[in-house]
C-alpha cells in the first residue's frame, strides 16, 4: 500500500514496549493496555500529517496515547456500568504485581502496589518523569497541563509514596528478615 | 546577590537531575544545612530506581504481533468504517430476524396455548369494565349473534348458562391475532363473570381435547372444534369452569347438528 508521508515504521516498532508499559501503568490491564497502544498507533498513522518530522515521535505517541486514554475514561465514566477509579487503578496493582520476575516482585512490590494507589493523574506525571525520563517541559506537553501543574503533581506523587514506603517499611521488617 | 530561596520544584528537579545548573550550588548548599532535605532527595532518588526497576522488565517482553501490524502500517480504511457498518448490519440483521420471528409468533399465537392467554386477557379487560362490559346488550341477542356470526364468517350462538346460574350479559367483537373474535359474556348473581370467546382458527389441528390453564389468576377452558377456537375464562375454580365447559360444548355441539349444511 502505498503510504504518504511515512511516520518512521522502525522508531514506531521501537517506541511499541514503552507505550506499552505506560498503557499498563495507565490501565492496569494487559489486554485493555495494548488495545490502548494499538489504538494508538492507528490515530498516530492517521494523524500522521500533524507530526514534524525530526521531533520527539516518542513524546508525539505518548500524547496520543494520553488524549486516547482520557476520552476513552470520559466514556467509561458516562457509562452507568464502567468501574469505579478505584475499582481501577486495584486493577493497576494486580497487574503490575504480577511479574515474571519473582524476585523482583517481592523486593519491588511495595513501590508498585503504591504507585497503583496513586490517582492516575499523579501516575502519569512520576512515570513520565522518573522512569522515562523526559524533560517537565515535555511532560507539560504531552498531557496538556501549565509546567507547575507537573511539578505540583510530581511534588505530591512522591510524597504519598514516600510515606507510604516508610509506613510500609516498619511493618515490613519479618519480610526482611526472611530475606 | 543572594541566591532565589530553594523551592520544592528545585529539589523535585536536582534529584532527577535536572535542575539547571545555575541553581545546583544554591541547591546543594540547601541540602548541607538541612538533613531532612537530603534526606527527602535520596528518598526520592530510591523511589526513582525502584519503580525503573520495578517497570523496566515490561520493556523486554514480547510484543504482540498486533502491534507489529499496527505500527507498520496505517490502519485500513475498514476499521474506521467498522463500528457504523457493524451496527448497520445489525440492525438488518435484527429487522430481517424480526419480521420472520413476528410469522413464526403469530403462527404460535394460533396454537391453543396463546389463544389461552389471549383469552385470559382480554377477559380481564372486559369482565372488570362495570360500565360497558359488552358492546351489545343480552336484550338484543338475536342482532348480537346475527351480527358476530356475519363478522367471523360463521354461525355462532351465545350458549345458554341458566341452568348453571350466568346470564348472558351481552357481547362484542374483539380483535384476534388471525381472525376477529366474539366475545359473549355472562354474570352470576354474585357479580362473578364469565367471558366465552369464539373464532375460527387459522392452521393448526381441527379440534383438541378439553385443555386447561391459569393465566394471571384467570381459569381458561379452551378446546377447538370444526376449526374454531372456543376458550371460556374465568375467576371460577376449575371444577366449576369445567362442568360449564362441558356445558358450552354440549350445547354448541348440538345447535351445530340442527344447523343446516
Amino acid at each position: 500500500m502505498p503510504v504518504d508521508a511515512p511516520l518512521p515504521q522502525p522508531e514506531l516498532v521501537a517506541a511499541i514496549p514503552r507505550l506499552r508499559r505506560y498503557a499498563r501503568v495507565l490501565t492496569g490491564e494487559s489486554t485493555r493496555a495494548d488495545d490502548l497502544v494499538q489504538e494508538t498507533l492507528a490515530r498516530a498513522w492517521e494523524k500522521r500529517r500533524l507530526w514534524a518530522a525530526g521531533t520527539d515521535l516518542r513524546a508525539w505517541l505518548f500524547t496520543i496515547m494520553h488524549n486516547v486514554f482520557v476520552n476513552q475514561r470520559a466514556t467509561a465514566r458516562r457509562d452507568a456500568q464502567s468501574v469505579s477509579l478505584d475499582d481501577d487503578d486495584n486493577g493497576v496493582a494486580r497487574e503490575l504485581a504480577v511479574r515474571p520476575n519473582q524476585h523482583l516482585r517481592v523486593e519491588l512490590g511495595e513501590i508498585v502496589r503504591e504507585l497503583a494507589r496513586l490517582p492516575a493523574e499523579q501516575r502519569e506525571v512520576l512515570i513520565l518523569a522518573a522512569v522515562e525520563e523526559m524533560r517537565y517541559e515535555e511532560i507539560a506537553k504531552v498531557l496538556a497541563i501549565p509546567i507547575g501543574t507537573v511539578m505540583s503533581r510530581l511534588s505530591r506523587a512522591r510524597d504519598k509514596l514516600r510515606r507510604a514506603t516508610q509506613r510500609d517499611d516498619a511493618g515490613a521488617m519479618p519480610l526482611k528478615v526472611v530475606k | 546577590m543572594s541566591p532565589l530561596p530553594v523551592s520544592d520544584a528545585d529539589l523535585q528537579a536536582y534529584a532527577d537531575g535536572r535542575a539547571p545548573a545555575e541553581r545546583v550550588p544554591a541547591i546543594e548548599a540547601a541540602l548541607r544545612g538541612d538533613a531532612g532535605l537530603a534526606e527527602y532527595v535520596a528518598d526520592v532518588r530510591r523511589q526513582n530506581a525502584a519503580l525503573r526497576d520495578a517497570l523496566d522488565p515490561m520493556l523486554t517482553e514480547t510484543i504482540p504481533q498486533r502491534l507489529l501490524d499496527a505500527a507498520m502500517r496505517p490502519p485500513s480504511r475498514w476499521r474506521r468504517m467498522l463500528p457504523p457498518l457493524a451496527a448497520a448490519a445489525l440492525l438488518v440483521l435484527g429487522c430481517t430476524v424480526g419480521w420472520f420471528a413476528r410469522d413464526l409468533l403469530l403462527q404460535q399465537a394460533g396454537t391453543p396455548t396463546t389463544f389461552a392467554r389471549q383469552a385470559a386477557l382480554t377477559h380481564v379487560l372486559y369482565a372488570s369494565d362495570a360500565n360497558r362490559p359488552v358492546e351489545v346488550w343480552a336484550s338484543e341477542e338475536k342482532r348480537l349473534v346475527t351480527w358476530l356470526s356475519r363478522r367471523l364468517g360463521f354461525s355462532v350462538h351465545a350458549p345458554d348458562l341458566n341452568s348453571v346460574g350466568f346470564a348472558l350479559v351481552g357481547g362484542r367483537l374483539v380483535a384476534g391475532n388471525e381472525n376477529p373474535t366474539a366475545l359473549f359474556m355472562y354474570e352470576n348473581a354474585d357479580k362473578q363473570r364469565l367471558t366465552l370467546q369464539v373464532r375460527k382458527q387459522g392452521a393448526g389441528p381441527e379440534e383438541t381435547a378439553f385443555r386447561y390453564a391459569v393465566e394471571d389468576g384467570v381459569g381458561v377452558f379452551y378446546w377447538i372444534d370444526d376449526h374454531c377456537g372456543y376458550a371460556l375464562s374465568g375467576q371460577v375454580d376449575r371444577t366449576q369452569l369445567l362442568t360449564i365447559g362441558r356445558l358450552v360444548y354440549g350445547q354448541l355441539a348440538a345447535a351445530a347438528d340442527a344447523a343446516p349444511r
